[in-house]
């Protein structure tokens, strides 16, 4: 095969290929032509003799000289070709003369046939025929082939010298590919028949002469790689640092200190975060913000640069991570958090004309096994929302725990979702003078795998933080105004202030409402909670609602600091007391007074007050006593599924 | 050397009265007819549609010339190929140039062939001799039978009138010169000699 793919042999072979072929179609074209034509030539020859001598016969028989005949038939068989002579007459022969070859039968012959016609006439007069002897076709043939023969031996023997003289002429190109074989630009080889004035020479002198520009490129190459290597290598270097590094404080970033964490075994870490940054940030703008944060990692790590094992780092926007490789002793560790409070407490930031002091929250993370990083951002965390200045993680305050927790009920309330199994519960309230159900508030349950009726204390605050909470109210009121479309009652439904500002949402209950139909029977009741003094928004809800003839109720009425501006500026119909208030009332002097000051001031605005919590015949009566005009609450009835009118 | 030997028996019998030869008569009677249609200009020559075949005699020789017609009678029953063939039986006193005749036959004479040479040339009419010595004098044809049968044909009279002879014909006569000695074959070749002439070509392998 490796022959084969070989030029010269594919010459050659390709050349004898076509000439075999060329060869052979001429040699069997000119032997059926010539073979032919011999065969023609002998025909004619006898066809000659017989049109030749046909007159003469002609005459003879015509002048009846048929001695003539014979002797002219006589003559004729003294031809070595003519085998036979034959005249007949009207089917009999008048003259026959047979050679002795004819009679020994010893040769193959062509018969020819011809008219004798009477002269000057076309009368049929006779049939002359002709036996001729092939004997000169067979030595014509035999001979011709024979000179074929010799003819193709003879080219073959040229064609196969000339077989061997390609392959000598080509045989240079397969030593010169031989020694480029093992070529590599940084060896140099001496071509072979560079001397050589044909193709050959031409071909070695070019190789030679790009082996040297190769060469040449080659080491140019090479010093470019070095350059290039070394120019990646730096960059390589630059880009490392960049990678570890936080661009605005320099300090190790969050990937550094990541990095640096994994490979500590015994260490312990500090979180601190700047509270409040992001209204630092807001009020006195980014420059302001990046200016503290650059002085705050100065200032701190000037405190932790004497310890060669801390490593100062900065995580987040807000956030940096004092890691130590070797952890110190609780006490220490604890003084330097409380110390780093301090002095981050006492510190003034200068900005144009301000100064800036800033508090600091941190979480600790000591004596841990592994996930250093996150336990101390746990206990952060915890921090914040304890509200204390610094927290360190104790695997007893059990938080992954809640953590996990709330991962299984974010699970639930989903799954819940998915199939529909969120469901509102009824409670009743009662007319105090009447002693009737005057409305119901509708409650939110969740119905797990197991039947199961979930009070909303469990998934609630998980939903606003898993952002569902929208979600849930949406189907209270969708599922709410579905059950009272028949029903003769008015119904409250829970609404929080965020909801009140969703457009999105105003526009949900708008159509709700209208598409059941129980615009006059609905009443929103709106936490006081955080938000509400947005009055402007709020309002803006309330009035919609109430165009569409629905009632506002405020819930958790005197939870807290209760703000009485509020009855004033919202144009409300109710007022839902706390339940804190409510369930003490029986024997509470001052939730009482409380309690009565809220009513007498409700009934000068033309507002209906309601008792929550309302879980004994006691309270009951205190109420009714306090002529607070509606109740709700366990003792009377608790939530159920089904109104029971 | 035969043929000298004919003619001078033949001028002995000249010497001591004539005698006309009975074979040669046949022969004569039986060929010169069919000599005669063979001239390709036959069409041209016949008298209303008829071969009119002339026989010319002296006096002395109107039995031969009976015989003659008798034996061409015999031989072809009034018809020739598809031509009607009528014998006429003149002497020479009574030839003239008003004759009508395909073919004159001409008997033996002496002082009268002039006058059948000048008819036949003014109008192409093909002659016979009985005599083959007559056709060194300007007569056409003449047959003798020596080893074999043999046709003489005046070569000079033949380009002179409109006659026209297959080629054939003239392969196998054997041709008289006006000019040639008497009893002087003048054969330029003959019969046997053409068949030769093939036979030695066509086994003559050089061709190739």
């Amino acid at each position: 095969m490796k022959r084969i793919n070989s030029l010269s042999t594919k010459i050659v072979l390709s050349f004898t290929i076509i000439s075999i072929f060329i060869i052979l179609t001429i040699f069997i074209v000119l032997e059926k032509i010539n073979k032919e034509a011999f065969y023609n030539i002998e025909i004619e020859k006898a066809n000659i003799i017989a049109r030749t001598i046909e007159p003469l016969i002609a005459l003879n028989i015509y002048l009846d000289m048929d001695y003539k005949v014979k002797q002219i038939t006589k003559q004729l068989i003294e031809n070595p070709n003519i085998l036979s002579v034959e005249i007949k007459k009207e089917n009999n022969i008048i003259v026959s003369a047979k050679s002795e070859e004819f009679t020994n039968n010893k040769q193959t012959f062509f018969k020819i046939n011809k008219i004798i016609h009477e002269p000057n006439s076309s009368k049929k007069l006779a049939v002359l025929t002709i036996i001729y002897s092939n004997k000169t076709y067979v030595e014509l043939t035999d001979k011709y082939t024979k000179i074929t023969i010799g003819l193709l031996i003879f080219l073959i023997i040229v064609f196969v010298l000339l077989v061997l003289y390609i392959k000598k002429l080509l045989s240079p190109l397969r030593k010169i590919s031989k020694s480029l074989k093992s070529y590599s630009p940084n060896m140099k080889i001496d071509f072979p028949f560079i001397e050589q004035k044909n193709e050959i020479g031409l071909i070695s002198n070019a190789l030679s002469n790009m082996q040297d520009k190769i060469s040449q490129y080659a080491k140019k190459q090479e010093n470019i790689n070095i350059f290039l290597e070394e120019q990646v290598h730096n960059k390589t270097q630059e880009l490392r640092i960049q990678l570890f590094t936080d661009d605005l404080t320099k300090l190790p970033n969050r990937l550094s200190l990541i990095e640096n964490v994994t490979q500590v075994e015994n260490g312990s870490l500090l979180i601190v975060n700047i509270d409040d940054f992001k209204e630092i940030n807001d009020f006195f703008g980014h420059v302001a913000g990046d200016k503290i944060l650059i002085e705050l990692s100065k200032n701190i790590n000037n405190i932790c640069s004497h310890k060669d094992d801390v490593i100062l780092g900065r995580l987040s926007g807000d956030e940096f991570a004092i890691l130590f490789i070797k952890k110190p002793s609780l006490k220490d560790f604890l003084e330097i958090a409380n110390n780093l409070i301090s002095y981050i407490e006492e510190m003034l930031f200068s900005y144009e004309e301000n100064k800036i002091s800033i508090g600091v929250t941190i979480g600790g993370a000591y004596d841990v096994d592994g996930a250093l990083l996150e336990k101390a951002d746990i206990a952060l965390k915890l921090a914040k929302k304890q509200k204390k200045s610094f927290l360190l993680y104790d695997n007893n305050l059990n938080i992954e725990e809640q953590y996990k927790n709330n991962r299984e009920w974010i699970h639930k309330l989903k799954k819940a979702m998915s199939k529909d199994n969120i469901v509102p519960y009824f409670q009743p309230i009662y007319d105090n003078t009447t002693g009737r159900i005057a409305s119901a508030e509708c409650l939110i349950r969740l119905i797990d795998d197991e039947n199961n009726v979930i009070s909303p204390l469990y998934f609630l605050d998980i939903s606003k933080r898993v952002r569902l909470y929208s979600d849930l109210t949406k189907l209270m009121i969708k599922k709410s105004c579905q059950y009272f479309e028949t029903l003769d009652c008015s119904f409250s439904v829970n609404i929080s202030v965020e909801d009140m500002l969703d457009e999105n949402m105003l526009d949900y209950i708008k159509m709700t409402i209208k598409e059941h139909n129980v615009a006059t029977r609905i009443i929103f009741e709106i936490l006081e909670s955080e938000g509400i003094e947005n009055y402007e928004e709020v309002s803006k809800f309330i009035d919609e609602m109430k165009l569409l003839g629905c009632k506002i109720a405020i819930d958790d009425f005197g939870s807290g600091y209760s703000n009485f501006e509020h009855l004033f500026k919202l144009n409300i119909d109710f007022i839902k007391i706390d339940g804190s208030l409510i369930k003490n009332i029986d024997t509470d002097v001052n939730a009482q007074i409380v309690i009565e000051t809220i009513v007498s001031f409700a009934n000068k605005l033309n507002i209906l007050t309601i008792a929550e919590y309302v879980h004994n015949e006691s309270i009951h009566k205190k109420v009714i006593e306090l002529k607070i005009d509606r109740s709700q609450g366990f003792y009377l009835a608790k939530p159920q599924e089904k109104m029971n009118m | 050397m035969k043929k000298l030997i004919l003619l001078s028996i033949i001028f002995v019998n000249l010497a001591f009265g004539y005698n006309y030869n009975d074979l040669l008569l046949k022969a004569q009677a039986s060929i010169f007819p069919k000599i005669m249609l063979l001239d390709k200009n036959i069409k041209n020559k016949l008298i209303n549609g008829k071969i009119i075949y002339t026989i010319v005699y002296e006096q002395t020789d109107y039995d031969v010339a009976l015989k003659i017609m008798h034996l061409i009678n015999t031989k072809y029953n009034g018809h020739i190929n598809k031509y009607e063939i009528k014998i006429n039986l003149v002497p020479f006193s009574e030839l003239s140039k008003n004759i009508d005749t395909t073919a004159i036959y001409v008997l033996n004479t002496d002082i009268s062939i002039q006058k059948v040479i000048h008819i036949a040339s003014i109008k192409n009419i093909i002659t016979f001799s009985y005599d083959i010595n007559n056709l060194k004098k300007g007569l056409l044809f003449s047959l003798v039978i020596e080893k074999s049968t043999v046709l003489y044909l005046n070569k000079e009279n033949l380009y002179t009138r409109k006659i026209d002879f297959p080629d054939s014909l003239l392969q196998m006569v054997h041709f008289v010169d006006t000019h040639t000695v008497e009893g002087e074959s003048s054969l330029n070749f003959d019969d046997t000699s053409l068949v030769q002439m093939y036979t030695q070509y066509f086994t003559t392998k050089e061709i190739y």
